[in-house]
């Protein structure tokens, strides 16, 4: 008996190995690829001549005289998207919650809400905001101005990720809450939201990530000093737009990858229960 | 004696659909009272209807003391379904154990959450309910990792955690694999012997004959028997009694 135990373990852990080299060799696989590709890029823009064929020549100086100020507007850029996300998962959360209630006011003004911003472009709601609110006195920061509009943009469209997520929790586990006893507060706040959330993290981290970048709109107000204001400013005065881009490029780039790495970990995390 | 659960001219609708026709029952302190039907008898919205999971279209519900009326309305209705709720626990077919939760953390959610016990108490109560029903050694597993006989298992111990004074079963073995039955039945009987009252939807004709006190059999929304199994299983005296009987026999439970 203790035997046959130990066999049979031992055949599935050969499964597992089998199955844990062969997802080895794919990562390694695909890690190469990349690293290829980034040479590629980076051979690209080395200025060398191979075989004849001529590689883009870079002002190397301009870009170092010029990337930390480039890169100082990367608090900026995080300040923005960290207080975009903030108002606009309070205000997903919101209309969702209004989405999915009886109550047709409550319902109408979430539609509403929705439609209205969905409808929009974002750069006109950036402008709206900065250029149109002081006609009627209302004066708002170009960092003001394009939380906000960043904020109520991103809460529509995650307002969407969120319903699906609350509706993807079973009407069994409402019952089985309200069996014990909670009162509907309690049964969104112990039992449907933490199941919730774990659906709409990965689309959240998305909506994160693409806000990011987003936030280079704000560059727009001409006030908001974060990585493209900057790149464009020097870019164009001193004739190096080429470099200046390609800089702020990298670093938008290596922002998401960060913030990728963490998105991954934390759906890891939130995915307890599902092991 | 004084019953401890009273529906009193119980009326249900679901839009024009009649499922509860008039139904009025006692249920004694102890006792446990298995509810058999087809399909469609309007069983589960009876049982649902005692602990407001449905709201009743008329009539009214008593369970130990605490009367609660259909059609009432504002803060002092809701109370009396809460105060009903927590003198009835529940056990669902579909189990619905929080799958978020671990086992332990799924019984003492009711008792820290809905009644305010202290943490280390409400733990030590889970864990010898979980010991009870034979689950303890699972009690830091995720209900995704137990089989379905073992979520019901727990289930019922998170029901009872929240010292209910009747429990309510809801098809509790009808979502197993046939050979998982046997274990939840075998709680069950433990749960009764140890003189808890129970209402039990079922279709285990064995349990009922074995362990129930009363079997009620409803027809078209209306209770058409009411005897002890003894009396019911050999000599049924509605007809529609005897088929349902003879189709369990023939289908060997």
């Amino acid at each position: 008996m203790e035997n046959k135990t130990a066999q049979q373990k031992s055949q599935a852990d050969l499964l597992v190995e089998a199955q844990q080299r062969k997802q080895n060799q794919f990562r390694m696989g695909a890690g190469a690829t990349w690293g290829v590709l980034l040479l590629v890029l980076i051979f690209l823009f080395s200025g060398k001549t191979v075989l004849g064929f001529e590689t883009i020549q870079l002002d190397t100086e301009f870009m170092r005289e010029n990337i930390v100020f480039i890169g100082s507007g990367l608090g900026q850029t995080l300040l923005i998207s960290i207080l975009s996300i903030s108002l606009a998962i309070c205000l997903a959360l919101l209309a969702a919650l209004g989405r999915l209630s009886t109550f047709p006011p409550v319902f109408a003004l979430s539609t509403f809400y929705v439609s209205l911003i969905r409808g929009t472009p974002l750069y006109l709601q950036i402008f709206f905001f900065f250029l149109a609110l002081p006609q009627l006195g209302i004066i708002l920061s170009g960092l003001m101005a394009g939380v906000l509009a960043l904020g109520l943009n991103y809460g529509a469209y995650m307002s969407e990720t969120f319903r699906a997520a609350l509706s993807s929790v079973g009407k069994g586990q409402r019952e089985a809450a309200t069996a014990l006893g909670m009162t509907p507060l309690q049964t969104m706040k112990r039992i449907i939201l933490p199941q919730a959330l774990r659906f709409a993290i990965p689309p959240m981290g998305n909506d994160f990530i693409s806000m990011t970048k987003d936030s280079a709109l704000v560059a727009a107000t001409g006030f908001v000093h974060e990585v493209l204001w900057r790149a464009t400013k020097v870019g164009r005065a001193q004739f190096n737009s080429l470099e200046a881009l390609l800089m702020a490029a990298i670093f938008y780039w290596l922002m998401t990858l960060v913030l990728t790495f963490f998105q991954t970990r934390l759906e890891a995390r939130l995915a307890k229960g599902d092991r | 004696m004084a019953p401890i659960v009273r529906v009193s001219s119980l009326d249900k609708y679901f839009g024009r659909l009649h499922v509860l026709k008039n139904i009025s029952l006692d249920v004694q302190p102890r006792e446990v009272v298995c509810l058999i039907g087809r399909s469609g008898s309007g069983k589960s919205t009876l049982l649902r209807c005692i602990n407001f999971l449905e709201e009743p279209s008329n009539g009214s519900i008593q369970v130990d003391g605490v009367t609660v009326e259909s059609h009432g309305r504002g803060k002092e209705h809701r109370q009396l379904i809460h105060d009903v709720r927590l003198k009835t626990g529940m056990v669902f077919q579909e189990f619905n154990l929080f799958p978020h939760m671990s086992v332990l953390e799924n019984v003492i959610e009711g008792p820290v959450t809905v009644k305010g016990m202290n943490r280390a108490e409400a733990i030590s109560l889970a864990e010898e309910n979980l010991d009870s029903v034979g689950m303890l050694f699972k009690k830091d597993e995720y209900p995704m990792r137990l089989s379905g006989g073992q979520k019901q298992r727990v289930a019922i111990a998170r029901a009872l955690t929240m010292q209910p004074r009747v429990m309510l079963f809801d098809e509790p073995t009808s979502a197993l694999d046939p050979e998982l039955i046997g274990e939840v039945l075998n709680v069950m009987k433990k749960v009764a012997k140890d003189g808890m009252t129970m209402l039990v939807v079922t279709h285990e004709m064995g349990f009922a004959r074995e362990v129930a006190d009363r079997v009620l059999v409803l027809g078209e929304g209306e209770i058409i028997e009411d005897a002890k199994p003894s009396a019911l299983f050999s000599k049924p005296k509605d007809p529609r009694t005897k088929a349902l009987i003879d189709r369990y026999r023939t289908g060997g439970r």
